[in-house]
């Protein structure tokens, strides 16, 4: 039996897991003390149970020595086979059961079947995760303290003070989920949310709401949140914001809608659908263009928002947004749009954007079905409302061909009508050659069709 | 040879004094023109009586040392004209009805104030007034008292009463006394029709006592003929503040009685926003007065200005006042919106709600529109 030689012992072990677990540490941290699995620490009064531990920690790093190479779990109870490996018992005497008298990761075949309980490991991992454990909820409980410090400040300090406490809660509830529910249960959110006021400054409302998205608002704090003077203020500082406070601003926006669709009118106010359009305008943050077009097309919803809409000026900014948007994005665009395209202001800005027509022609087939299908919605309200313009730019840009790869593909029968009757209502001012010829087609494909 | 030499030396050496006398002008001019860019221009614009000068003068208590006593003495015949005007329109008036009005006994004086009301509208129709006098200030406030003159003055925006009138008329002892020497409060509520254009230079001090910015804030007057001195000042500026009076609904102007206030300001502000100069100005919009509007919107519906006559009331009380200034607020940023070109539509566009005559207010509205101005700064120099 090798006598014990630390050096060796400790290249080992390194060559094992770079992790842990060399013996000094374990001297350091304590590990190797108490004979009965209870560190005596402040909690020690608790008798703290392995399986919730491991369960709890599920996403800690846990030593690969501590691990069942069956289950590639932690082991609770392991055993080691006369093979020196070790595994967790019920997971061997499965691999037992099912005949396997061989050692499942030397491959090896038993020369004894005896499991000895190897209760150093068991020791080790129990001391192991008692101390990441108790760690864990010491940390915790910090946050909460420091959550409910933070709120007794708030409740005192002015200016410069109040925002560096909100950052500093916002950075604490972004990073400990225990601390979201703190700042419930301590009355924080209805603390926070009255700091909004007619002469909250940038700096400390652009806090507030950096707090409150990260937050689940219950609906007498939405309410309160919605109301007019509180929205403005969110507006102005969604406007004036950094990129994160727009988007901040934007989901908190989006959240208070959620169930409230009915106050899109109340809320979507002309400098909030200019800010939204700024910020879905902005390609360098992708993230915001989705945010931005997911709450306009919330906001769309109500009618007398859409014409506020289009009277900012919002048909041809979307438009020539287009080129060089993800999938998700250019449905939330089309979308738009073509619900813009049910009212006379919105058809007339669609028609005499000139940009209109090559781009939606453009993503015909090319995005999604129901890029195709809402584009050619738009595309058909634009062609009935002014034919003879219309028409010919929408051959000139391919339209055609796009309709005839439409009609013939795989798409649901829908889109082939709709597909189509636009081709029809194109084709309504030449003669069969001349539209031919125009759309440079073969005339068995037209033929067909026409 | 010698002389000729020496002829030159002399020349060069005047030379190098002038050449290094222009420098210096240079110099300094160039320093001035860096000082000058970085003070900041404030416009103050709005229509007649929309309470500019009274911004103006709050800026001036607020950031700079206020009114020294022999300014604030200033102020005493500007008071003493402004109680003699107004207790002359409202005897003038309550004549007028008395003549004209079917309900004509209402307006009616009593006899001994009538021989007050001549010899007050007597006074009132002078180029010079008298100092107010213990004797003088009695007899206005007799006068004020009798029924019919607050008959009267319950129409007063038929008449054009200015807003201090109620103000003066309850300090009237005040006012009168022999050393009386004006409250700021006074000093606020003194009506002086502007003219011309008046400047002041600031800086107000930020949190830390760090020196802030350096403004400077100009006044002009409202009134139409005042206005074509305003193209003089538009260049340069870095924020207009448009104060728009919201109580003014149901009033017409002063040197136009067929026109309605509100409707003047719409378009005051609707021109504003189109001039050229102000392509990348912040606009500030004070809707100011809330005050008075807060007492008159549950009295007289919105609907009697034009551009408010889709108003629909909801409700009643402290609710109805805010959806009703919500509704004014919208049909301004509407106006913004329609009068503003796409390519300025990234220029900084705030509305506050203020009372001029209400120094914590104008502090708090002012240290908000700092800090926009602020950021719009840190923004542009692409430090944000």
């Amino acid at each position: 039996m090798p006598m014990y030689q630390p050096s060796t012992r400790r290249e080992a072990d390194m060559k094992l897991d770079s992790q842990v677990l060399d013996l000094e540490t374990a001297v350091k941290d304590g590990i190797l003390g108490g004979g009965c699995g209870v560190i005596p620490t402040d909690f020690s009064s608790e008798k703290l149970d392995l399986k919730l531990m491991i369960e709890e920690l599920e996403f800690v790093d846990v030593p690969t020595v501590f691990i069942c190479p069956i289950s590639l779990e932690p082991m609770q109870d392991p055993v080691t086979l006369c093979t020196g490996q070790t595994y967790e018992r019920s997971n061997i005497l499965k691999w037992f059961s099912l005949g396997r008298y061989t050692c499942p990761t030397t491959m090896q075949e038993l020369w004894d079947d005896s499991v000895t309980p190897n209760k150093t490991l068991q020791q080790l991992i129990f001391s192991w995760f008692s101390q990441k454990y108790l760690a864990m909820k010491k940390r915790s409980e910090d946050v909460q303290g420091r959550v409910k410090e933070i709120l007794e400040n708030l409740k005192k300090v002015k200016g410069q003070a109040r925002v560096q406490a909100l950052k500093e809660l916002r950075q604490v509830v972004q990073a400990h989920g225990i601390a979201k529910k703190t700042v419930v249960e301590n009355g924080g959110v209805g603390l926070i949310s009255s700091l909004l006021g007619p002469y909250t400054t940038h700096a400390v409302g652009s806090e507030v709401i950096g707090v409150l998205v990260n937050l689940n608002l219950i609906s007498n704090i939405k309410s309160d949140l919605l109301q007019p003077a509180k929205m403005s203020l969110m507006v102005d500082i969604l406007n004036e914001g950094s990129f994160e406070t727009k988007l901040n601003c934007t989901r908190l926006i989006t959240m208070l809608m959620e169930g409230n669709d009915f106050v899109s009118e109340n809320v979507a106010s002309l400098s909030l659908l200019v800010g939204l359009l700024r910020l879905a305008k902005d390609k360098k943050h992708q993230n915001g263009v989705l945010a931005g077009l997911s709450l306009l097309k919330v906001l769309c919803s109500h009618e007398q928002v859409r014409n506020s809409f289009v009277n900012v000026g919002a048909v041809p900014q979307l438009v020539e947004l287009m080129p060089g948007l993800n999938n998700e994005c250019l449905e939330l665009v089309l979308y738009l749009l073509e619900l813009l395209s049910n009212i006379p202001e919105g058809r007339l800005a669609l028609k005499d954007c000139p940009l209109t027509i090559p781009n939606v022609v453009k993503l015909l087939m090319k995005a999604s079905e129901n890029c195709t299908q809402l584009a050619l919605s738009i595309l058909y309200v634009i062609c009935k409302f002014a034919p003879e313009e219309c028409a010919s730019l929408a051959l000139d840009a391919g339209l055609a061909a796009k309709l005839l790869l439409v009609i013939q593909s795989g798409c649901n029968p829908v889109l082939k009508q709709r597909s189509a009757e636009l081709l029809k209502l194109c084709s309504l001012n030449y003669t069969t050659t001349i539209f031919i010829s125009k759309c440079n087609l073969t005339r068995t494909s037209c033929f067909l069709e026409l | 040879m010698g002389l000729l030499c020496s002829k030159n030396r002399h020349y060069a050496e005047a030379d190098i004094e002038e050449n290094a006398q222009a420098a210096e002008i240079e110099r300094r001019i160039e320093q001035e023109t860096k000082a000058e860019k970085h003070i900041q221009k404030l416009l103050l614009l709005g229509a007649g009586e929309s309470g500019k000068s009274t911004i103006f003068k709050q800026i001036k208590l607020l950031f700079q040392t206020g009114f020294d006593e022999a300014e604030l003495k200033s102020y005493v015949s500007v008071i003493d004209a402004n109680i003699y005007q107004t207790i002359k329109i409202l005897y003038d008036g309550s004549k007028e009805f008395a003549h004209n009005d079917v309900n004509s006994s209402k307006y009616v004086l009593s006899s001994e104030n009538k021989v007050i009301g001549e010899k007050l509208s007597e006074i009132g129709s002078r180029l010079d007034y008298p100092r107010l006098n213990r004797e003088l200030a009695e007899e206005i406030g007799e006068l004020w008292k009798d029924s019919a003159i607050q008959e009267t003055y319950a129409r007063g925006i038929e008449l054009q009463v200015p807003d201090c009138t109620h103000y003066f008329m309850e300090n009237l002892q005040r006012l009168s006394d022999a050393n009386y020497v004006p409250t700021k409060e006074d000093v606020l509520y003194a009506r002086v029709r502007t003219t011309g254009v008046v400047e002041i230079q600031f800086s107000p001090v930020g949190e830390n006592k760090k020196s802030g910015e350096v403004y400077r804030l100009f006044d002009v007057g409202g009134q139409r003929n005042e206005r074509r001195k305003w193209i003089h000042l538009f260049e340069g500026v870095t924020a207009v503040i448009f104060c728009a009076a919201i109580n003014e609904y149901d009033q017409t102007l002063f040197e136009d009685e067929q026109k309605n206030r509100m409707m003047e300001t719409k378009e005051l502000f609707d021109w504003v926003l189109k001039q050229p100069c102000f392509e990348k100005t912040s606009f500030m919009l004070f809707l100011n007065k809330f005050d008075i509007f807060e007492k008159k919107v549950l009295k007289v519906p919105l609907n009697v200005c034009e551009w408010f006559k889709d108003y629909q009331p909801v409700s009643a009380g402290k609710q109805e006042i805010e959806h009703a200034f919500e509704f004014i607020k919208k049909k301004f940023e509407e106006l913004y919106f329609q009068s503003t070109a796409p390519d300025r539509v990234d220029r900084v566009f705030k509305v506050y709600r203020t009372t001029a005559l209400d120094q914590k207010v104008v502090k708090k509205t002012f240290k908000l529109v700092d800090e926009t101005l602020r950021r719009r700064n840190l923004l542009e120099a692409g430090l944000l």
